[in-house]
């Protein structure tokens, strides 16, 4: 495996930037460290501001507010030129005039390179990608898949500080995509580049990167790593975003009777343990509670039956291939079961179920925040 | 890789951006100068008696516009009165105007909106025409007006001028319509024609109003391009109580010795008037022609 | 009417006024420009001609052509020089220096407000009435009244540089020529190129900039090479209008005296087209006025014949779209 570049490392610091577009904020107070040699995914819904921070670390965009450092160095000020960061745009980006080894070509040519390097680099970039039969065509003459390495094999010639790969396998079909899914990550992985990686597909966040950070509405939601994401959101947003299928999120308050503590339904009321119940109800009383669907354990012939079981109705029964999603509605109530296949059930047939307490989620129904 | 410090790249990136500032000045700005000048010129001097380096006006006055109230005379030379000049420059343009909207309305929806043998073809004979230079015919028109009896028949030669300026503008402006007509969603006519409206009706309520803004960008094109009409007119109109403004203005700036800046420069002002106003209120639109309909 | 009948007729009823008047104003003329050019029509058989297309007072002859092609007017080779030095300057001030003005004015202006007081300012020439234009320009150079010779000044060019007659004296009065249609030219190939620099899709500009050019490379690496149908339209587009433009140079040259002869020859501002103009309406030698006439139609049709073989249909409609 030819190693492309030097052992230089940069680790990539957001202090604080926003940025604004007249009233929009496309981004705002986003404070952010990305280790040298790490993988970062930017996950979030389309218009989060995902681009523009890209854009910001590029040096396309200046921040309205805030800085940005590579290393210890304040690189706010500086043009693009000068940052030496790879990019792969939502677009591609090819410049559709000059042929696939010309693009690739172009920033080599740009930074001055001796002919014969350019040549040998450009040779060995396309190897990697196995894009060397494309050289001489042009951009138009490609697939979507092509185009894509074509823009990854730009971004990696100049050997860059910090790789910026902005939803490059968006338009791809998804046999290619987890094709390349793997490639992107086994590259990183050798080349060791500091790498951003935006997508609003949580299943490739999850898969690809060391850590993620959830943005919505130009604010980072939660940065960690892709466990730690799933396990303990940090807030509704996250709790909903991440998951497939998403986690049941249902309102309720939280009492307490006797020294027990409940969470309470219009429609249903469950125990909670004695130590979470007393932690939430200190805080607060208006809550929504989290649980993901594989958390729920659906009991059958009264096996395993407890005091704290609640019985529904099923609903609606999804086959999902590997598992089966029961909806189940308690008295207006939906709530998403994952059961395994070999469970028959009927619409309609009442069924009781379980939730695993130590998965449990519990939310501040006005701040959103995670209380546990 | 060899790293440069930070210090070095951020003063390559400043001398960078001077360069791009520089050139922009070169370019842009410096020989924008002339055009800046010569604007504040016309502006200050048509209000002053007597201008400070070219462009600062000084003693206020009405005086250079006094053509508006009394006979012009330059010299030992008297002109016409403003107004009729003016209305004769006014009578020009709406002429060409509503001659070339009521045409071009029509053929432009046929090339939009019909199919007939020879459509293409058509299309690429009026791009041609429009592509074509008109004032090299000028000597055949010439000749043609006298035939028609038009030539300096005073009035009537007008009247065959609005005739041969409409013509001329006619290619660009079926084009320019045509391209409005294309614009509209050709369900909005089938669901009429279901609606049981004939074609025509079909065409009056419907399709007329969604392309009003076209033709209104249209009327206004080709009613500045018969304001600012000058060859024609200078060409072929021999008595000076049928002069347009332009013409007018050309016969007053060849009066060299008796030349009276101030009243020029009142003068031009007053005639740039409707092309001022039109291009402030549908710079939009008429830019979009501008592009498209490109006479050199 | 049977009703097939009346569908196809229907569209050309719809054509007919415009068929006749581009009869009237195009093709008329362009037919008997053809057939005058290989008259002896001038003002003493005027009349007759007119009263009778076949007069045998007017004779069909080769004389003009002889005269121009075989220089038996003295004056057609020197003309020939002035439009050729007319149309090649005045053409690489609208195409070239347009090119860099509009990339000036759309990418390196970053600010809109600065960009569109540009721009703006770049549009006047061309949308001033050409009469106005000529007034502000005769003022501009009036060596007494004007600012040029001041500017010039104050940007160090030496006193005896400075003529004392923009309009007469060689080669200020082409000079003049070139910046007073350049100006007007400059806006039309800023409308084309600002149209088509603002329709690359900024994420190739952006990508170019992370690739690590600088705004100078931009421009000439990606900028440019995308641009090159509608800088081949202007070219070709102002090549043709330019061989046959002469109003402005009447304007401001035919001022001096009579029906637009002027100072214009003096002056060595006598374009070809200017020149037929002349012969026909200061010399009244139509005949020979429309020969002069006949080879720039001539040109004008190979020309244009020539723009719809490279060009095509779509590119000639649609000159700001950038092919990417
Ligand atoms: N140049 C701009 N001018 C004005 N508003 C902008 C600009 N660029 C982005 N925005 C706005 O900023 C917000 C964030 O945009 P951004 O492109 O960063 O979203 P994104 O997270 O990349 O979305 P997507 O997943 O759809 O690509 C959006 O509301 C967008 O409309
Ligand atoms: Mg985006």
């Amino acid at each position: 495996m030819v190693v492309l570049r030097g052992e230089i490392l940069v680790r990539v610091l957001l202090d604080n930037i926003s940025k604004f577009f007249g009233k929009v904020k496309a981004v705002s107070d986003l404070n952010l460290e990305i280790k040298d040699g790490e993988f970062v995914a930017f996950l979030g819904p389309s218009g989060c501001g995902k681009t523009t921070t890209l854009l910001m670390i590029a040096g396309i965009y200046k921040p309205s507010k805030g800085r940005i450092l590579f290393d210890d160095e304040d690189v706010t000020d500086l043009p693009p030129k000068d940052r030496n960061v790879g990019m792969v745009f939502q677009s591609y980006a090819l410049y559709p005039h000059m042929t696939v080894y010309d693009n690739i070509a172009f920033p080599l040519k740009l930074k001055k390179v001796p002919k014969q390097e350019i040549d040998r680099k450009v040779k060995e970039v396309a190897k990697l990608l196995q894009i060397d039969e494309l050289l001489d065509r042009k951009p138009a003459q490609l697939s979507g898949g092509q185009r894509q390495r074509v823009a990854l094999g730009r971004a990696l010639v100049k050997e860059p500080d910090v790789l910026l790969l902005d939803e490059p396998l968006s338009n791809l079909d998804a046999k290619l995509r987890i094709l390349m899914r793997a490639e992107i990550k086994r590259l990183q992985r050798e080349l060791r580049i500091t790498t951003i990686y935006v997508t609003h597909d949580q299943v490739e966040a999850m898969s690809m990167a060391d850590r993620i950070a959830v943005m919505n509405k130009g604010r980072l939601q939660q940065y960690a790593d892709p466990q730690t994401l799933y396990n303990k959101p940090a807030n509704l947003f996250v709790a909903g975003f991440i998951g497939s299928p998403p986690m049941n999120l249902i309102e309720g308050s939280i009492t307490e009777r006797n020294g027990s503590y409940y969470f309470e339904t219009h429609s249903f009321k469950y125990a909670l343990p004695r130590d979470i119940g007393s932690l939430v109800a200190s805080k607060t009383s208006e809550v929504i509670l989290g649980v993901r669907p594989e958390d729920i354990r659906v009991i059958i012939d009264g096996r395993g039956s407890s005091d704290s079981a609640i019985i529904g109705t099923v609903y609606v029964v999804e086959p999902l291939g590997r598992d089966l999603l029961i909806n189940v509605k308690i008295n207006g109530v939906l709530i998403k079961i994952l059961a395994p296949t070999d469970i028959r059930l009927e619409s309609g047939q009442k069924i009781m179920f379980t939730i695993n307490r130590a998965k449990l989620h519990i939310f501040d129904k006005k701040t959103g925040e995670a209380i546990i | 890789m060899m790293r440069v410090g930070i210090r070095k790249r951020k003063t390559r990136a400043l001398l960078r951006r001077i360069a791009v500032i520089a050139v922009v000045l070169l370019i842009a700005v410096i020989p924008a100068i002339p055009i800046w000048l010569m604007y504040g010129w016309i502006i200050s001097q048509s209000f002053s008696g007597r201008v400070i380096l070219g462009i600062l006006p000084s003693k206020l006055t009405i005086e250079n516009w006094r053509f508006l109230w009394s006979p012009i005379t330059m010299g030992e030379k008297e002109y016409p009165n403003i107004w009729p000049i003016t209305l004769n420059t006014l009578f020009l343009a709406l002429g060409v105007a509503g001659l070339v909207v009521l045409v071009s309305s029509l053929s432009g929806y046929a090339l939009s909106r019909m199919d007939f043998k020879g459509r293409t073809g058509m299309m690429q004979f009026i791009i041609a025409l429009h592509a074509f230079p008109s004032v090299i015919l000028l000597i055949a028109l010439f000749v043609i007006l006298n035939k028609l009896g038009l030539y300096g028949k005073g009035f009537m030669t007008l009247v065959g001028i609005i005739l041969i300026k409409a013509g001329l503008e006619i290619p660009m402006a079926t084009w320019i319509i045509k391209g409005f007509f294309d614009s509209i969603p050709w369900d909005l006519e089938w669901a009429a024609l279901v609606d049981g409206c004939s074609r025509w009706r079909a065409w009056r309520s419907i399709i007329l109003p969604l392309v009003l803004p076209g033709i209104g960008a249209v009327s206004i094109f080709s009613f500045l391009s018969g304001w600012s009409e000058f060859l024609l007119v200078f060409t072929y109109v021999a008595q000076e109580e049928y002069y347009t403004l332009p013409v007018m203005i050309y016969h007053m700036i060849g009066e060299f010795i008796h030349i009276d800046w101030g009243m020029l420069a009142a003068l031009g002002l007053f005639y740039a008037i409707p092309t001022i106003i039109f291009f402030s209120v549908s710079q939009k639109v008429l830019l979009k022609i501008y592009v498209g309909g490109v006479k050199g | 009417m049977p009703r097939g009948l009346s569908k196809k007729m229907l569209p050309w009823l719809f054509l007919a006024p415009m068929l006749l008047m581009i009869t009237l104003a195009w093709i008329a003329p362009l037919v008997l420009t053809v057939y005058l050019g290989f008259t002896d029509l001038k003002i003493n058989n005027f009349l007759a001609f007119i009263q009778d297309f076949f007069t045998d007072k007017v004779k069909l002859t080769l004389d003009n052509f002889r005269k121009i092609f075989y220089a038996e007017d003295p004056y057609v080779s020197e003309t020939f020089k002035v439009t050729v030095f007319y149309v090649v300057s005045v053409l690489s001030v609208n195409a070239v220096y347009a090119l860099i003005l509009s990339i000036a004015i759309a990418y390196f202006v970053k600010n809109e407000i600065l960009s569109m007081i540009l721009r703006v300012t770049w549009l006047l020439p061309r949308i001033t009435p050409g009469i106005i234009y000529a007034l502000m320009w005769i003022w501009f150079i009036d060596p007494r009244y004007g600012l040029l010779n001041d500017m010039l000044r104050l940007m160090g060019a030496p006193e005896d540089w400075l003529p004392d007659s923009w309009l007469l004296r060689k080669p200020y009065s082409q000079v003049l020529m070139v910046m007073i249609n350049g100006y007007v030219g400059a806006s039309f190939g800023m409308i084309v190129y600002t149209a088509a620099i603002k329709s690359i899709p900024p994420d190739l500009i952006n990508a170019a900039l992370v690739d690590g050019a600088s705004e100078f490379q931009v421009a000439r690496r990606i900028i440019i090479p995308l641009l090159k149908w509608p800088i081949l339209f202007v070219t070709a587009w102002q090549t043709l209008s330019l061989l046959s433009s002469y109003e402005y140079i009447l304007m401001v040259w035919g001022a001096g005296s009579g029906q637009g002869y002027g100072i214009a020859r003096s002056a060595g501002v006598m374009v070809w087209s200017l020149y037929s103009y002349a012969k026909a309406f200061a010399e009244y030698l139509y005949g020979y006025a429309s020969a002069l006439s006949l080879i720039l139609v001539v040109i004008g049709l190979v020309l244009i014949i020539l723009y719809f073989r490279i060009f095509g249909f779509k590119r000639l409609m649609e000159p700001s779209k950038v092919e990417v």
